[in-house]
């Protein structure tokens, strides 16, 4: 039986071993992670690049006047403004004609006015197929079209909480450029760049019903602002067609109306620009980008990674009129005939260009963690128009134009590639998890071909003058330089993507298996050893409720609603196993005061839950607040005041006397006591801490006899860590001696719950006194529903499911009642700061930790001894315990997996839901942390009690 | 010795026995007292459920108290010991303590608190007393081993605590599924505290009778059988 028991603890290390090896491998598929790097381009940087150093004196002399007239950044401005309109969830074939579609379906050629340009001849306008990177949710996506990078769900930086941008993007680099900017519309943009917009229109985003408000905001004033010249670049966000797709589906009339109604607004923003777009006018050489920031199924949903969500649009049209320049090689329209047999071509860009695109064209520095290139038939439709003019038309015609244009686009090209190739070579050097040493130097290899070619060949054909000679060798040479740049890109941005974008499936899949199979053999390990009662208990009706419950919670979890409400649930839940208890007690004609006071109990965490309800509220983005649990009480009556301010000190007054009177009561002395004891001078000290913060005792004198506010704390965290130190010295030295578990238990509990008490503030001590009146009610009604008193007595050792059930519940109670929801806003960071002014990450994480997961796991896991019911002393009883407490702790174990399972079987299956980022995933991280602390825990507490 | 129970039963039994028919008759009644509450609510009041639950609470429970009251009082136990008015009077006693008994179950459930709720938690707790406590009062009044036998140790013999005990449970596990779908973002005016979990304790309720009517006649066949 002793090394069987000694195997045991061994068991608890494996399962832990396995749970981690099992949710690494699901993560890793899962949770891609990026780091935000701090830097920023800045003008001046460019010299460092090898494009220019030789450049300036060709520039200087072919067209000096305007490198002086205007301060050039990185490349030269080829548009003065731009307007970027943003229809959120722009599908393709919105924009795209029909005959690119295997049938025409109602919902497309509604924006004929985009169409009629680009197909136009002669035109300065293009239809864009563009592919965004998922997750295809706006923030995501805004956040990838600014910084030209690929946003993941963790972009670890030091903006945790706040949505704000603080890596480079291409709204600061226009601020710092001196650019001003106009915002109207969807007000993520102003979460994201609070300072950055000059003027900005912002209207709420998260009202998916409301399909008019956001649009009409815009339209009203996007029309004015035209005319106005305060502006360098506008920014118009319309949210109507996303939301229509959310509540009616791509193919429903509201769809309909809303892109007829675009079709107009478009058609009027166009006759704008085009009356204002003479010389001498206001749009003179303005650049009108209508795109979408991301697609949606038929449904309407959005945030994954499939064509109809990930293939958007973009529409461009310069108002100067000019014909294309760029050489088919780098052309990448695909073309089909109308129905009037026209030629009609739509081209391609991915959105991750943008960013360096439209640095490019308005000519300010690139964000330096851009990794897209420059766009050529974007860029040309800008830029062309510039070319021609400067090289003088009449003289060279289309064929001289085209190997201008491309001269001058391989330099801006080489530029990109630099910022590029810095970016990826800081990042590797400075993230946490890099890119492998093979992808490095293939990507090294390269650049250093194309930047070889660049300055042995090309450099000198730009710096030669007389360019005319041998013109075919030239361009032939110019391409092959563009084709080596582009080449360095794609395999820059294929790299990336791998590492930061896609969800790998057969990863996610096979964490799941190998947790479902842990989860079998922790469910074997609760019955191994144990074939007489095992058959008994699991017909029990205690079982069958228990799995009854556990497996509700699991599917409830399959629902969103629900996560967003889990401890509400986890209260229902925990109040039916009361209810049922209360039953039994009835019957059995005992306990029913324990029934009851449970119960009572369960309705105090149900409205502090409601409170941390309220709190969710105020900040997430899918609850609507409910005020209705508000009593109707003055907040600032005086005795409320007091109430509040004795409460919390009147507990941990209850919980010394509970500590007392478990000690004197205890009938081995020794170690365990004066560790207990030292519990209470921690409590004592949590009392008088309060008690001086507060007016009403007219204590404040004694903080400064202390020596400041932080003095107490520190001593009840220094306290804990003797305490724990003593208590494992004592179990590994004098290992077997003392066999009663409550003493032990006592200690160990209240060891760690004076630190979790004094960080969880002033609630902290009325709900560890919940905690433990609860705690002692299932303690009392274990067995309550068995058939009659004397077969509880005999086999006491049966394992009860329902009360580790019931006590697990409690536990994810004690999680949401203490404030706390499953959402990184949810944590309360304050707590770390209490007893420590100064932020040390590893310190503060720490306590952060403890404070977040003390009620719920570490006071749970290390608490779960004394439900086992004290009817006997006897040594042979003894090992039975033993054996029944280690199945108590794989129960609660397999309690906690089956959960977490649940968990990620659904983000699993919803990776393509719209709230995955904003609710799944958090919610699986904190489940997982959870689940390994648990683990961790349990091991911890195996080896301390067994 | 269930057997010996049951066949003992006939004659321990005091009180008035009720055949299925008869039953089903009561069933009957208050189901159409139930109806007419619906429909006066709809029709004079103009209101519902939805639009106003705390007034069409109020009014289902105050017109199906009566009738619950004078039929199961007739049902009473020791007739001759306990006048009819007696029995009246301990179901009005009955009526406020079941209402306590489940606004508490309710709350502690998570019903919502609040001076805006309170109104419709109070006047569901009354509804909810008229179908679960209410009869049992009438017809047991303060005799706790009855209740004993009948609520916590589910042995009820005869038919009348068939009629007691199954709709009573049913009204309680209807509710209890009643209230799962109000968490869900449907955004329905149903999914308000208290509509659905009225509309699961009416439903439990009523499939609680139907099972309870259907085993009166199955184990009367079973009883018939056994004496044959």
């Amino acid at each position: 039986m002793e090394t069987y028991l000694n195997n045991k603890k061994l068991i608890a290390l494996g399962f832990l071993l396995i749970h981690s090896i099992a949710i690494l491998i699901f993560t890793r598929g899962f949770l891609l992670t990026r780091t935000e790097l701090p830097f920023h381009s800045t003008c001046s940087d460019v010299s460092l690049s090898p494009c220019f150093a030789s450049q300036h004196p060709n520039h200087d002399s072919s067209s000096g006047q305007s490198n002086q007239t205007q301060p050039k950044c990185w490349t030269k401005p080829v548009v003065d403004r731009v307007i970027i309109i943003v229809l959120d969830a722009l599908r393709i074939d919105f924009v795209a004609p029909s005959v690119f579609f295997p049938e025409p379906k109602p919902w497309m050629d509604k924006l004929t006015i985009l169409q009629k340009l680009a197909f136009a001849n002669r035109s300065s306008a293009k239809i864009f197929k563009a592919f965004a990177d998922p997750p295809t949710t706006s923030l995501q996506r805004l956040k990838g079209l600014t910084t030209g990078g690929l946003p993941t769900f963790i972009d670890v930086g030091n903006s945790f909480g706040a949505p704000a941008i603080v890596e480079d993007n291409f709204i600061n680099q226009l601020v710092l450029n001196g650019k001003r900017l106009v915002m109207m519309g969807d007000d993520t943009w102003t979460q994201l760049f609070p300072n950055q917009f000059q003027k900005s229109y912002p209207f709420p985003s998260f009202n998916v019903k409301d399909l008019d408000t956001v649009d009409n905001g815009c339209i009203e004033h996007l029309f004015p602002t035209l005319y106005e010249d305060d502006w360098d670049v506008l920014i118009a966000h319309f949210l109507g067609v996303d939301h229509a797709g959310h509540i009616y589906g791509v193919d429903s009339s509201p769809m309909i109306n809303k892109l007829e109604q675009y079709n107009s607004v478009l058609e009027k923003v166009i006759n704008i620009l085009e009356s204002q777009a003479g010389p001498g006018g206001l749009h003179e050489n303005t650049m009108l980008i209508v795109m979408g920031d991301h697609g949606q199924t038929l449904n309407g949903d959005h945030g994954g990674g499939t064509a109809e969500e990930v293939e958007t649009t973009m529409f461009a049209m310069s108002t100067k009129k000019h014909t294309t320049l760029v050489p088919p090689e780098f052309d990448t329209s695909s073309c089909k005939q109308n129905t009037d047999g026209k030629q009609i071509c739509i081209s391609s860009i991915e959105q991750l260009d943008f960013a360096a695109t439209l640095s490019a064209l308005l000519g300010i520095s690139f964000p330096f963690g851009s990794i897209g290139h420059i766009n050529p038939e974007l860029y040309a439709l800008g830029s062309s128009s510039w070319n021609l003019d400067d090289s003088g038309l009449g003289n060279f015609g289309t064929q001289s134009a085209a190997k201008e244009w491309m001269k001058h686009f391989v330099n801006v090209l080489c530029v990109n590639a630099w910022q590029v190739k810095r970016y990826i070579d800081v990042y590797s050097n400075s993230s946490v998890v890099g890119f492998s040493s093979d992808d490095m130097s293939r990507i090294s290899d390269l650049y250093s071909a194309a930047e070889q070619n660049w300055s042995n060949s090309v450099k000198h054909i730009l710096m030669d003058k007389n360019g005319d000679e041998g013109s075919t060798d030239i361009s032939a040479l110019l391409k092959e330089q563009i084709a080596a740049y582009l080449n360095f890109f794609s395999s820059v941005v294929e790299l990336a993507r791998s590492k930061w974008t896609e969800f790998n499936l057969n990863l996610m899949i096979t964490g799941f298996g190998i947790l479902v199979i842990s989860l079998i053999l922790q469910f074997l390990a609760v019955f191994h050893g144990d074939k007489s009662y095992a058959v008994g208990s699991w017909l029990s009706t205690g079982a069958a409720f228990s799995l009854f419950i556990v497996t509700i919670r699991a599917c409830s979890f399959l629902s969103n609603s629900y996560i967003l409400e889990e401890g509400k649930v986890a209260n229902f839940l925990l109040a039916t196993t009361g209810l049922i208890k209360l039953r039994y007690s009835v019957m059995r004609k005992t306990m029913r005061k324990e029934a009851f006071i449970f119960l009572a109990m369960v309705s105090v965490l149900r409205v502090s839950i409601d409170i941390g309800l309220t709190k969710q509220a105020a900040t997430s983005q899918f609850m609507s607040s409910s005020p209705s649990w508000m009593l109707g009480i003055a907040p600032d009556h005086p005795a409320l005041t007091y109430a509040v301010e004795i409460a919390p000190i009147l507990s941990v007054v209850i919980l010394i006397c509970v500590l007392y009177i478990a000690i004197s009561k205890a009938p081995s002395e020794g170690l365990w006591k004066y560790v207990t004891i030292g519990s209470m001078v921690s409590y004592f000290f949590i009392a008088l801490l309060w008690a001086s913060e507060s007016k009403i005792f007219g204590l404040d004198g004694l903080l400064q006899v202390t020596g400041g506010r932080n003095r107490i704390p520190q001593t009840v965290y220094v306290i804990g860590l003797v305490q724990l130190c003593l208590l494992a010295s004592t179990r590994m030295f004098c290992a077997g001696k003392d066999k009663n578990w409550a003493i032990r238990t006592v200690a160990l509990v209240s060891a760690c719950s004076s630190p979790v008490v004094l960080m969880s503030g002033k609630q902290g001590s009325m709900l560890a006194l919940a905690h433990l009146v609860a705690g002692y009610c299932i303690m009392r009604l274990e067995g309550v529903e068995r058939r009659t008193q004397s077969d509880g007595q005999s086999k006491f050792s049966k394992l009860n499911p329902l009360c580790v059930v019931q006590w697990s519940l409690l536990s994810i109670c004690m999680f949401f009642a203490s404030g706390h929801w499953c959402a990184f806003d949810g944590l309360r960071y304050g707590a770390a700061f209490v007893g420590f002014d100064e932020f040390v990450l590893v310190r503060q994480a720490i306590l952060l930790t403890i404070e977040t997961f003390g009620f719920s796991i570490i006071l749970s896991v290390f608490g779960l001894p004394l439900l086992v019911p004290i009817h006997s002393q006897t040594p042979q009883a003894h090992g039975e315990k033993r054996h029944q407490l280690f199945q108590m702790y794989m129960l609660f174990g397999v309690i906690s997996a089956t959960t977490v399972t649940a968990t990620i079987l659904c983000v699993t299956i919803q990776r393509r839901h719209l709230m995955v980022w904003g609710l799944f995933a958090p919610k699986f991280v904190f489940d997982v942390v959870g689940l390994i602390l648990t683990d961790l825990l349990i091991c911890l507490a195996s080896a301390y009690y067994l | 010795m269930k057997e010996a129970k049951k066949k003992k039963t006939p004659e321990i039994s005091i009180g008035v026995s009720i055949s299925a028919l008869g039953a089903f008759s009561v069933y009957l009644i208050t189901g159409l007292f139930l109806a007419v509450g619906f429909w006066v609510i709809h029709n004079i009041y103009f209101v519902d459920l939805i639009s106003d639950p705390s007034l069409t609470l109020r009014l289902l429970w105050i017109i199906e108290f009566p009738i619950v009251v004078i039929i199961y009082s007739l049902l009473r136990r020791n007739p001759e010991k306990c006048s009819y008015f007696r029995a009246v009077g301990r179901s009005i006693v009955g009526l406020i303590s079941g209402a306590l008994i489940n606004a508490f179950g309710a709350v502690s459930l998570g019903a919502p608190i609040g001076m805006q709720s309170l109104p419709r938690t109070i006047h569901w707790s009354f509804l909810m007393s008229v179908f679960t406590v209410v009869p049992a009062t009438a017809v047991f009044g303060a005799s706790w081993t009855d209740w004993h036998r009948v609520f916590a140790s589910l042995k009820p013999t005869g038919n009348i605590e068939y009629m007691i005990l199954i709709p009573a449970y049913g009204a309680i596990i209807g509710a209890w599924f009643g209230a799962w779908p109000m968490p869900l973002d449907w955004e329905r005016p149903w999914q308000e505290w208290p509509v659905c979990v009225c509309y699961g304790a009416i439903g439990g309720c009523i499939v609680g009778q139907i099972v309870s009517l259907s085993l009166m006649i199955l184990l009367r066949k079973h009883k018939n059988l056994k004496l044959a």
